[in-house]
């Protein structure tokens, strides 16, 4: 016994090293990629691609308030200035024209390159007439003495016109240089990281260096009272994380707390206590080690997250081996007696989220087999490692005088049959007729982003301008001059739109960078010098313009007519450049182009009028209801695979219990307890989301534990009442550890929480009443 | 920056006719000086003008008319349309200034105080409005010549980005009417309005 008991704790020991070996060499995916299926569709990878590193995901939104205009915004030109310096940012703006000169300079240079309005006709006598009359009337306006210092290189007024698309558009309001909200309450800058946005260490080192650049900013500007705000999907992500971490060590604490507290109450042996945790802790370790041996090394932040929860049942375990154990019962014997029944149930749960293997979400398929080897290991641990540190001669005490009283209290319970049968028939009915949808497939419903940290976000986007960007056209092309060119297209079809309703704007890398054609067609729409020259005469004739005026202007075209066309190194360092790189990306197969939509009202239109502009090579993007969708379907994945579960589950009883009547009174306490715990959190929480199916998944597993062992004909007479009282005590530890987290105001926490601690106890009662057969009781009773 | 002098201007108009010509001045003003026309300028709550201007530039051989009209609400409220020779619409509204042309259909707005040479001009002027000359004197050197029937206030701006855009404002006027304003840009060029109060 001993000799093979040493085997079994050097065989643990060996797989225990190899395991921390894989494990510390996995890299943890905290990206949405585990939510992403396998084969995914061209949208779904845009909608990833864009929710990891776009241009939406890398932005950081910033708020300086409470002091007064003048502070903030020195506040805020220091802060900037010191945030440039940093390679973190790909770009820092609050506004200043400081900073702008290379823009400038670039839109002077290239206006007969970057200005749309350069169409063959553009400079033919009577379009340079009209526009020497409109600058005659602009030099009598507000914008005369603008006018007058580019008049006599630009009469045409390309550079104003690039100026004004540049810097018109939706911007907030300055003061002091630098942009305010409208109420003057708050200075605000726009950040863009380089790190993705769901980088949470690099995210993390960019907020502090700007909470850096705040302080120093704010002590030499000398301001006390000014407060820095910020948002963006970067803060939201560390928040979350920040909350979950914080909650969830908060209520773990507790719960840890209080089941050691129950378990050291029962055993009255913290080395007992310590021992009984070893089969759930191996089970993890091995969990993780098989995914990342099984997914080339990486595992998905999910699968960590709820991994253990899944393998819970590992931890009742012991419970179960503890509570058999008499002076008369070493770990061997109580081993053998509850091993059959344990033996199911282990293969009952590994069969149940086994068929998560088969999914096509990474994610979920990791999930399953982190069950199946977590359990598997801890059962195994539980089998041929525990007992041998056993110390001999332990015996339970508070099972042997409770294991009589809760054996006739669940038996007694037997009398709410027909209570608990009408109960679940109503809640079923309930479930079915239900108005209205049993699953919440909105992001939010995944969100634990506190309501007060989303009103922060609404406000600074309105003050902003910069409304939440949810719809998108997207560009795929071979290569990136096609994809500015196709972006053009996209462009041409989308104007028409715009001034027809369906959307309010939208924003084009093509207008910062126009395609190498476009280019040349300007290039090739300026006239000759003679030409232009005897145009330009005619033209102004009877006009009170100074005669050779417009000399620099002749010049100017001339050397337009040689200029190379630009080309993504012509706009480096420049914020135009920046913007054309955050609307531009490569992928495996060529380049994306960006073009975020503002103000949606007929998706249908912009969605058909894109199609025709670009067939094949644009898609209207609706990233909420992208992101919707993907959830969604990540959800009925789980939703099919664990009724596929059920299906093989209860197939395996079958062939293991060989009777139709003990398989159905092993199923039906389970069914039982998972429609009536689906019924009270529908009414008590609303729609389910992913966690709480989560959470049903472990109630099944637990519960199927509960169902075999009550099923008394598996179980030697005598060990009966202590099986029972075992199940109490797992149950109750089960309880106490996830319900303490229904406490908890974090979504998945309180979804998980709530849903497993109501559901075991329902499993443990619905087996008490449900599956303890009458012939098992009489025959308990009769021994 | 452009738009900095023609509020600036738009302001010294408002203020230039501002005061009600029916405030007559008493007989005997022993000290008529800038603390009493200041006060005269800053008693008008409400008041409409046509103006003609002409602008003397250097890119154009002979000078280029402009004709509206200007009307102002005490305290910040003044609007000044261009009717001829096209339709141009500026309105200036506490700190925001509204600009725009119908015909091309623009419209623009701005804060003054994003500008800050623009907002100390702007601010000195309507500081003018108010009466308030300590205010004016911290943007403004100011100087009055001439007496009560024909004076002639000469501002000179005291930041230097301000005196980049503008060399100096000379408003004439009798009693509290305004009758003029020139404007005299640092290159040379220069606007000369005349405005003539409509009566009520």
């Amino acid at each position: 016994m001993r000799a093979r008991h040493l085997l079994a704790v050097s065989v643990w020991l060996v797989v225990l090293l190899g395991c921390a070996i894989i494990v510390s060499r996995a890299t943890v995916a905290v990206d949405i990629t585990g939510f992403l299926p396998r084969d995914p569709t061209p949208a779904q990878r845009l909608l990833a691609e864009q929710l990891r590193n776009g241009v939406v995901a890398r932005l950081i939104l910033v708020g300086i308030e409470g002091d007064d205009a003048p502070h903030l915004a020195r506040i805020s030109a220091d802060m900037t200035a010191r945030l440039r310096t940093q390679p973190e940012f790909a770009s820092v703006d609050n506004g200043q024209l400081a900073g702008l000169e290379k823009d400038r300079d670039l839109l002077w240079r290239s206006r007969y390159l970057l200005s749309p309005a350069v169409v063959p006709g553009h400079f033919s006598e009577s379009a340079l007439r009209a526009a020497l009359q409109d600058d005659l009337q602009l030099l009598g306006s507000p914008a005369s003495q603008m006018v007058e210092r580019t008049l006599a290189n630009d009469p045409t007024g390309e550079f104003l016109r690039l100026l004004e698309g540049m810097t018109g558009r939706g911007h907030p309001d300055l003061q002091e240089g630098v942009w305010f909200s409208s109420d003057g309450s708050r200075a605000l800058m726009v950040l863009q990281t380089h790190a993705q946005g769901y980088d949470g260490v690099a995210q993390r080192a960019v907020l502090s260096r700007i909470q850096a650049a705040f302080s120093a900013a704010r002590q030499e500007s000398g301001s006390t009272a000014a407060r820095l705000l910020m948002t963006g999907p970067a803060v939201f992500s560390i928040e979350t994380h920040d909350i979950i971490e914080h909650d969830a060590m908060r209520y773990s604490l507790i719960a840890i707390a209080l089941v050691a507290g129950l378990l050291l109450a029962l055993y009255r042996s913290p080395r007992m206590l310590i021992i009984g945790l070893l089969p759930l802790a191996t089970g993890a370790l091995v969990g993780v080690a098989a995914v990342a041996l099984a997914f080339d090394g990486v595992v998905h932040g999910v699968t960590l997250g709820f991994g253990p929860t899944l393998i819970g049942e590992g931890a009742d375990y012991a419970i179960y081996l503890f509570t058999q154990m008499t002076v008369r019962m070493p770990a061997e014997d109580a081993l053998k007696r509850i091993w059959p029944t344990l033996r199911v149930g282990v293969v009952t749960s590994v069969l149940g989220f086994g068929a998560l293997l088969w999914s096509g979400f990474p994610g979920l398929a990791q999930l399953g087999l982190f069950s199946v080897a977590g359990l598997l290991a801890a059962v195994l641990v539980t089998r041929y490692v525990l007992p041998g540190w056993v110390p001999r001669g332990y015996a339970m005490d508070a099972a042997g005088v409770l294991a009589p009283v809760l054996e006739t209290a669940l038996d007694r319970m037997r009398v709410l049959r027909w209570v608990l049968i009408a109960g679940t028939a109503a809640a079923a009915g309930f479930l079915a007729l239900r108005p209205g949808a049993v699953w919440n497939d909105g992001l939010e419903s995944l969100s634990p982003v506190p309501e007060q940290a989303r009103r922060l976000d609404q406000r600074l986007r309105a003050d902003m301008g910069a409304p939440d960007v949810r719809y998108l056209a997207v560009i795929s092309a071979a290569d990136r001059d096609e994809a500015l060119a196709f972006s053009e297209r996209a462009a041409e079809a989308l104007a028409p739109l715009v001034a027809g309703g369906a959307l309010q704007g939208y924003e084009s890398p093509s207008e910062y960078l126009p395609s190498l054609q476009t280019q040349m067609a300007r290039r090739a729409a300026l006239p000759g010098p003679e030409m232009l020259r005897a145009g330009l005469h005619r033209a102004a004739s009877g006009l009170p313009f100074q005669d050779g005026l417009f000399e620099p202007f002749l010049k100017d075209v001339e050397t337009a007519r040689g200029q190379p066309a630009l080309d993504a190194a012509a706009l480096h360092g420049t914020r135009l450049g920046l913007k054309t790189e955050s609307l531009l990306m490569p992928h495996e197969a060529g380049w994306n182009a960006v073009l975020p939509l503002s103000g949606v009202t007929d998706a249908a239109a912009i969605a058909a009028a894109l199609a025709a502009a670009v067939p094949g090579h644009a898609v209207f993007m609706d990233l909420r209801r992208e992101s919707d969708d993907l959830f969604a379907a990540y959800r009925r994945e789980i939703e099919h695979y664990a009724l596929g579960g059920m299906v093989l589950i209860a197939l395996f009883l079958a062939a293991v219990l060989r009777s139709a009547r003990r398989v159905a009174r092993v199923l039906l306490p389970l069914a039982a307890a998972l429609v009536l715990t689906s019924a009270v959190l529908l009414i008590m929480s609303g729609p389910f989301s992913i966690f709480h199916l989560i959470g049903l998944l472990l109630v099944v597993a637990v519960g199927s534990n509960y169902a075999l062992f009550f099923d008394g004909q598996s179980l030697a007479a005598e060990g009966r009442s202590r099986v029972l009282a075992s199940l109490v005590f797992a149950n109750l530890a089960t309880v106490m550890g996830f319900g303490i987290l229904a406490f908890s105001k974090v979504p998945v926490l309180h979804a998980i929480g709530a849903t497993v601690g109501l559901g075991a106890l329902l499993s443990l009662v619905c087996s008490a009443v449900l599956a303890a057969g009458p012939t098992a009781a009489m025959t308990a009773r009769a021994a | 920056m452009i738009i900095g002098r023609n509020v600036a201007l738009l302001l010294a108009a408002a203020c230039a006719w501002s005061a009600p010509a029916a405030a007559a001045p008493p007989d005997t003003a022993p000290a008529w000086g800038l603390p009493e026309l200041m006060q005269a300028l800053a008693g008008v709550k409400e008041s409409k003008a046509v103006f003609s201007e002409r602008k003397y530039l250097h890119v154009l051989r002979a000078p280029a008319d402009f004709s509206g009209t200007l009307s102002y609400t005490a305290p910040d409220h003044l609007e000044k349309i261009t009717l001829r020779p096209s339709r141009e619409r500026m309105v200036l509204d506490g700190d925001m200034v509204v600009m725009e042309n119908e015909a091309r259909s623009q419209r623009r707005t701005l804060k003054l105080s994003a500008y800050p040479a623009i907002g100390a001009m702007v601010e000195g002027m309507r500081s003018t409005l108010a009466g308030d000359l300590a205010t004016l004197s911290r943007f403004y050197t100011v100087q009055l010549n001439g007496d009560e029937e024909a004076w002639r206030l000469v501002l000179s701006p005291v930041d230097s980005q301000a005196r980049a855009m503008i060399s100096e404002i000379r408003i004439k006027g009798s009693g509290s009417r305004i009758v003029s304003i020139e404007s005299i840009e640092p290159d040379g060029d220069r606007s000369v309005m005349d405005i003539t109060e409509e009566r009520p």
